[in-house]
């Protein structure tokens, strides 16, 4: 069954391409759309210097693609801002063992 | 010195960390200097060479990423030299007044890189050479604050890697890239070979990983470097000069090595066969082409400032 639950599921398997926190932990996603086999993502960026924009915009694709009934993913960048605080309780806690918050 | 060898070695044997001075002994802590003045040099060397050839980034995102390595490459030598200071070590002369010839890097990052595809082969095997010589110091050091220092360092390395290996394969979808890049990879692949130093028949490393400065040897960790690089290249169509050997359960080389090879041209002069060590040792103490350049574009600040005050 593919609707916002199942592609947020698989998205917490797309980690940060350095430290093995998920997008979605790490406050990147800003909204899931699913209509028939298309599904939308908004995501965002920690800065606008990000040097990983288009490894985690590829993982996110081959991710979703990879799920059952996806035909289309469309990964819209919308550079809303993002901080610290975006970060969930789970991500916050690897952050701190790998000494980076 | 507060500690006996006997005293040093039974923390080290018990896996307790070392976490200063006072319970070491000179001759450790000598050990412990020169690793991380091999480790400090090779990160920071790495960023103007990395920053030269990022010049020819195809695109405004692509220079953002190599921008993104190279400040991730100066934090993990702040780090060193950071662990270098509180041992005693005056780090400003270490750094700026060195003579270039006696930093510690390896010999392949006085080899310029001058082209975006030379640039990613150097993240796909440079780093990969760091990633796994500072895997090992992660694993096996006995010194307690490099070892919480490298849990970070270790997934930017990550990183520097995915890049790398992401625009291999970008550049293997061409033919023309292609080309440029099996190029790269014939003369950077037999570089980063004896990156990893002296084959284990030549040289000891007793000491070194009795006082857990190391835990695998060089012809391990050159193993262990073969063993992610040589089928990143098979899988991209790309040859390299290493197979693995079933019946030997690892990686053998198929060119002569140690090699002797010429550094403005980029070539291995495979044809006059094997040399000695000696001979690499002789080139490696000589340093390449772009050695003074590299150096000197970190000292001049430095070197700015202190002519004006003098003024």
């Amino acid at each position: 069954m593919l609707n916002q639950e199942t592609v947020l599921e698989a998205l917490r398997e797309v980690l940060d391409p350095e430290y093995p926190v998920s997008v979605v932990d790490l406050g990147l996603i800003r909204g899931v759309e699913v209509e028939g086999g298309r599904v939308r993502v908004r995501l965002t960026f920690t800065s606008l210097g990000c040097p990983c924009t288009e490894i985690i915009r590829e993982d996110i694709v081959n991710r979703l693609k990879a799920l059952e009934g996806v035909d289309e993913v469309v990964v819209e960048e919308v550079f809303e801002p993002w901080s610290a605080k975006d970060i969930s309780p789970r991500g916050r806690l690897v952050l701190l063992q790998l000494g980076v918050v | 010195m507060l500690v006996s060898e006997e005293a040093l070695l039974e923390r080290i044997r018990s896996g307790r960390l070392i976490e200063g001075p006072e319970y070491a002994t000179e001759k450790y802590l000598e050990g412990l200097k020169r690793t991380l003045v091999v480790s400090a040099d090779t990160e920071l060397i790495s960023a103007p060479a990395y920053f030269r050839a990022a010049q020819d980034a195809p695109n405004i995102n692509a220079y953002i990423s190599a921008m993104g390595i190279i400040q991730d490459e100066l934090g993990h030598a702040h780090i060193a030299y950071r662990l270098l200071r509180d041992l005693g070590v005056d780090t400003d002369a270490l750094v700026f007044e060195r003579d270039p010839k006696a930093f510690k890097h390896p010999y392949a990052f006085d080899v310029p890189l001058e082209s975006w595809v030379e640039l990613v082969v150097a993240n796909a095997f440079y780093d990969r050479a760091g990633f796994v010589l500072l895997g090992d110091v992660y694993r096996s050091t006995s010194y307690g604050p490099w070892k919480r220092a490298l849990v970070k360092v270790d997934r930017e390395e990550n990183f520097h890697l995915r890049h790398g290996e992401r625009w291999m394969e970008i550049l293997a979808q061409d033919p023309e890239q292609k080309k440029k890049l099996q190029r790269a990879v014939d003369w950077m692949f037999v570089l980063t070979l004896e990156w990893f130093g002296l084959p284990d028949n030549l040289k000891r490393h007793t000491e070194q990983i009795t006082y857990g400065l190391k835990g695998k040897t060089n012809d391990q960790l050159r193993q262990e470097w073969m063993s992610t690089a040589v089928p990143l290249c098979e899988r991209l169509g790309l040859k390299v000069p290493a197979h693995y050997e079933p019946d030997l359960g690892q990686y053998v080389i198929d060119v002569p090595f140690p090699a002797e090879f010429d550094a403005e041209r980029k070539e291995w002069l495979f044809d006059k066969g094997p040399i000695s060590w000696d001979r690499v040792l002789e080139r490696w103490k000589g340093r390449g082409p772009a050695n003074e350049e590299l150096v000197k574009a970190i000292q001049r600040g430095y070197e700015q400032i202190r002519k004006g005050l003098k003024a």
